[in-house]
């Protein structure tokens, strides 16, 4: 019976940390183009925790990362707006992240 | 009272209390949404933790209270269960007992039907799933049935409502019944003579009587039934020398016929259960193998249970907390929109500090919103338990994994609590402590509520993440493992310490192996229990969220920051405003300046942020935009300045201005904290903690992330301030600063061994609080972690010191001393056991 219970373990284990992970709370992030030629975005979290030190990506249509970095003491980050379609990432862990599209980022 | 009188009053009553009883999974559920359709809600028997379910049916001027008692295999007095309905019966004394049987398993039913009828209540049957019972190729003759139990049996197939009608009608005629004839009664043969002595005996109080039924009484005395003792002790005025004599006659009885009374009582029960069934029940293939035995020749098949069992926690977890929280996409916008709408009732933020009362109220709103974001997790979580619980699976999850949870003083059904928890990681203990309600054991279900706090829930991750990287970087995926699978071990180890010491006098109900047959559940039973168990969660939460948060609140801002200090934030702010005023007077904006609308136009581009934050997509945003571009064109234009080059200026100098309110906002909040009471706690124990390697600052962390606020790596990230600037991550400045102070391997080892035990966050506490109905199981569930997580890393941090091993050795060295532990307590219980079944084996 020991043996199953490890078995079932070390099974339920893998399941689970294969499964995406979750956070207590949701992840929140928005950005806005500054209409200077950069972008702003802010994040957070749904229980109020702050987004400072989650890491960010800008990607070009090709998928490669153009702009990188991570949020700021304020839970900012500021990129400068690359030409042609992109999309930023939140990541804030698996399951935790964000991918939003260059073309939601309005004024 | 007269026969004619009684007549009288039942004709004028046109209230009756139903009473719906009967064995777990005999569709009790089902035939109760059958008989009161959507009229029903859910409340609670005083002082337990028990539901009691209350519906109504009308009918003309009549109408039925139909009360869903729990389901229960006899009505003794083990389980909480069964004194619940036992003590619902006799004091609240219904019209009539519906007792609901499951066609299936007629001779078990039976068991409990003659438990009612002894109790001397009008009894209906509700013959449940005789469609189940028609595939299964058995057919009982209902009139031969009636005739022998001597009471109305009605067919009923409770899932697809039939027979609805015939009940109401058969419960119609037992309320409107004149006299009650005289059903079937068990015949205790030998034991007869003393059940009529003690029967004469208790009827010398003629009070006791109209409380109770005697006959019950004198056989429930012979069975030495604590709750049967009890009442002829307070009852009746020769109580104790009644109980003496039935004490004596049990004896007697036991020297006689050399055989326990309890068992024998049961056998003659189980007699006549058999003779009913011989002469109802015909079986029309003998060897034909029921379904739901083709089905577990499968599902508990030795090799494949595992799997099976997997499988479905994977759905579960999948499918609740994954897929859960993908719906909180869209449910969150709803509370944050509620948050704006107390926000905007609050008085307006201030510069650099806001009002007590819009803090103390944005600090409630967010504390509730927190654990509200849980909602559809557990509406999907409840449903799909539901479905569990309907389809018969559950009783065989608890059936597979009860053996070695056993050992440690847990249930079968703590399995489910425990994945949810995050047995190895990706849990929450929310959900998790919430899904201990099906738990029919009430020591184990504390345990498990106690215990599952200790699983990885995901908040902790990102600091066990921290200290690995940085102390056991060599050694990371043991690390890990370490981590992962030492918190299952403690929270064994610390089940059984628990449940055979504070725990110890807690109910336990003795674990019946009965495997139900398997159902199709239904949409409506499902879709109900979810939704009436989901809000009952948000009801509870209301109620107690209030006082917690007040608490923790008051904690965390007083006493608050002296005047010099707020001094210096004013002055810091000042100069942020001047260069503000500087930059924004020569534009024709320049009214701004005013520190009024200056503050205004500040909270504006923060509600505005906040409103964009909770949007969704392109079209959310622009709802967002016109609405802000309403209430206040002036506004809008500066924070939206498109071609304007003057409003593009003062844009620029608003969006310094308002990053430099923020960082300072923050930190008064970093100060503040450290400077409450909970900062002094936290620096006052730096001695005490020392024994544990911990200074101040892991000390104010541990207890800020107790909030939840703030996650504890967001507050490391604060306290170790020095190098922001130069860019470095917080690993590396953490490294750098504890070279100069010393804090090694072993440091990190009692921080994380520490951070493992102690309670996650204010949101478990509360759900501690909901389950257990106790604020003193609250306060436990605080304190008595805390305790264990502090001794643990003293015991490590200190052993290891005078050892002068370093923190990998002394991580090993824990692991494989706790998993012996656990492996003696499970070889320890295995031999105890075996001794009791050996013990049995031997008696005649």
């Amino acid at each position: 019976m020991k043996k199953m219970l490890t078995k079932t373990i070390v099974a339920a284990g893998l399941v689970v940390l294969s499964a995406s992970a979750a956070f207590a709370h949701s992840p929140l992030c928005s950005c806005f183009d500054n209409g200077d030629g950069t972008v702003l975005c802010e994040g957070g979290f749904s229980d109020g925790s702050s987004a400072s030190g989650v890491r960010m990506f800008v990607r070009d249509s090709s998928g490669s990362v153009v702009a990188k970095g991570t949020m700021n003491d304020s839970s900012e980050f500021e990129f400068k707006k690359p030409e042609g379609a992109y999309t930023v990432t939140f990541d804030a862990g698996e399951g935790h992240s964000i991918e939003i599209d260059g073309s939601d980022i309005v004024e | 009272m007269g026969a004619e009188a009684k007549r009288d009053d039942k004709l004028m009553k046109d209230n009756f209390l139903i009473a719906l009883a009967g064995q777990q999974n005999a569709g009790k559920s089902t035939t109760y949404n059958m008989l009161t359709g959507a009229s029903q809600h859910v409340a609670n028997y005083p002082g337990v933790t028990v539901d009691k379910k209350v519906g109504s049916y009308r009918e003309g001027k009549t109408r039925y209270e139909v009360v869903d008692l729990p389901g229960t295999y006899s009505l003794t007095s083990f389980s909480l269960e069964e004194r619940v309905s036992r003590e619902f019966l006799l004091e609240e004394k219904p019209d009539v007992v519906v007792n609901v049987m499951d066609a299936t398993c007629l001779r078990r039913s039976l068991y409990f039907t003659f438990q009612v009828l002894e109790m001397n209540f009008p009894v209906t049957v509700a013959l449940n799933m005789m469609d189940v019972a028609h595939n299964q190729g058995i057919s009982i003759n209902l009139q031969e049935l009636s005739s022998r139990l001597g009471i109305d049996v009605v067919a009923t197939v409770g899932r697809k409502g039939k027979g609805k009608q015939a009940l109401k009608a058969a419960i119609r005629k037992s309320v409107n019944q004149e006299s009650y004839s005289s059903p079937v009664a068990v015949d205790y043969s030998d034991l007869e003579k003393h059940i009529q002595a003690l029967e004469i005996l208790l009827a010398e109080d003629t009070s006791l009587g109209v409380l109770y039924p005697l006959r019950w009484l004198a056989v429930k005395l012979l069975e030495n039934d604590s709750e049967a003792r009890r009442i002829v002790e307070v009852h009746h005025s020769k109580g104790e020398s009644v109980v003496e004599e039935a004490l004596t006659r049990r004896v007697l009885f036991e020297d006689e016929a050399d055989v326990d009374t309890g068992d024998f009582i049961v056998a003659c029960r189980d007699r006549l259960a058999g003779e009913i069934v011989e002469a109802c029940v015909t079986k029309e293939d003998e060897t034909k193998q029921p379904v739901s035995e083709r089905i577990d020749s499968w599902v508990l098949n030795r090799a494949l249970a595992p799997f099976f069992l997997l499988a479905t926690v994977y759905i579960i977890y999948e499918l609740s907390i994954v897929q859960g929280y993908k719906l909180t996409t869209y449910t969150w916008p709803i509370l944050a929109k509620f948050r704006d709408i107390v926000a905007n009732l609050l008085p307006a933020a201030g510069l650099v500090e806001d009002t007590l009362l819009r803090s103390m109220g944005l600090w409630m709103v967010d504390s509730a919103n927190t654990l509200l974001n849980y909602v559809p997790i557990f509406f999907i979580l409840f449903a799909l338990i539901a479905i569990l619980e309907d389809s018969g699976y559950m009783a065989r999850i608890a059936f597979i994994l009860d053996r070695v949870f056993h050992s440690f003083g847990l249930h079968g059904q703590s399995t489910l609590p425990f994945i949810l928890g995050g047995v190895f990681a990706g849990g929450c203990a929310v959900p998790g402590i919430m899904s201990t309600k099906g738990i029919p054991d009430e020591r184990s279900r504390l345990a498990t509520i106690l215990t599952v706090p200790f699983m990885n829930c995901l908040a902790k991750i990102p600091l066990y993440t921290l200290l690995v990287n940085i102390y056991f970087a060599e050694h990371k995926s043991w690390a890990m493992f370490f981590i992962s699978t030492i918190t299952i071990i403690m929270a064994m180890i610390i089940a059984k310490i628990l449940t055979t010491t504070v725990l110890k006098g807690r109910e336990t109900a003795p674990f019946i192996m009965e495997m139900p047959n398997y159902h199709a559940p239904t949409v409506f039973g499902v879709a109900q229990r979810s939704v009436e168990r989901t809000w009952e969660y948000i009801k509870k939460v209301g109620s107690i969220v209030v006082a917690v948060s007040l608490c923790v609140f008051s904690l965390l801002q007083f006493p608050g920051l002296g005047e010099e200090r707020m001094d210096y934030y004013e002055a810091e702010m000042n100069k942020a405003t001047a260069v503000f005023d500087d930059k924004a007077s020569g534009t024709s904006y320049g009214s701004v300046t005013d520190p009024v609308k200056m503050l205004s136009l500040l909270n504006f581009y923060d509600d505005y942020k906040r409103a964009r934050m909770s949007s969704s997509g392109k079209e959310g945003a622009a709802r967002v935009d016109t609405k802000f571009k309403e209430s206040n064109p002036e506004f809008f234009t500066i924070l939206k300045p498109r071609g304007d080059k003057q409003a593009k200026i003062v844009n620029r100098a608003l969006r310094k201005l308002s990053s430099k309110r923020k960082a300072l906002r923050r930190k008064i909040k970093e100060e503040k904290i450290k400077t409450s009471f909970f900062g002094m706690i936290g620096r006052s124990l730096e001695p005490v903690t020392q024994l544990a390697g911990f200074d101040w600052k892991v000390n104010i962390a541990l207890i800020s992330s107790f909030a939840a606020r703030e996650s504890s790596v967001a507050t490391m990230g604060v306290l170790y301030q020095q190098g922001a600037d130069d860019n470095k991550t917080l690993e590396q400045r953490m490294d750098s600063e504890t070279q100069s102070t010393g804090m090694t391997p072993l440091h990190a080892l009692a921080v994380i061994l520490f951070f493992a035990l102690y309670p996650p966050c204010l949101a478990a506490t509360i759900m501690v609080k909901v389950q257990t109905g106790s604020w003193k199981w609250m306060v436990f569930a605080i304190v008595f972690p805390t305790a264990v997580g502090f001794g643990v890393a003293s015991a490590v941090f200190t052993l290891g010191n005078a050892l002068g091993a370093s923190g990998i050795a002394m991580m090993k060295g824990f692991y494989f001393v706790t998993l012996g532990v656990a492996l003696l307590i499970a070889l320890g219980h295995k031999i105890a056991s075996d001794k009791v079944a050996s013990a049995r084996a031997f008696q005649p």
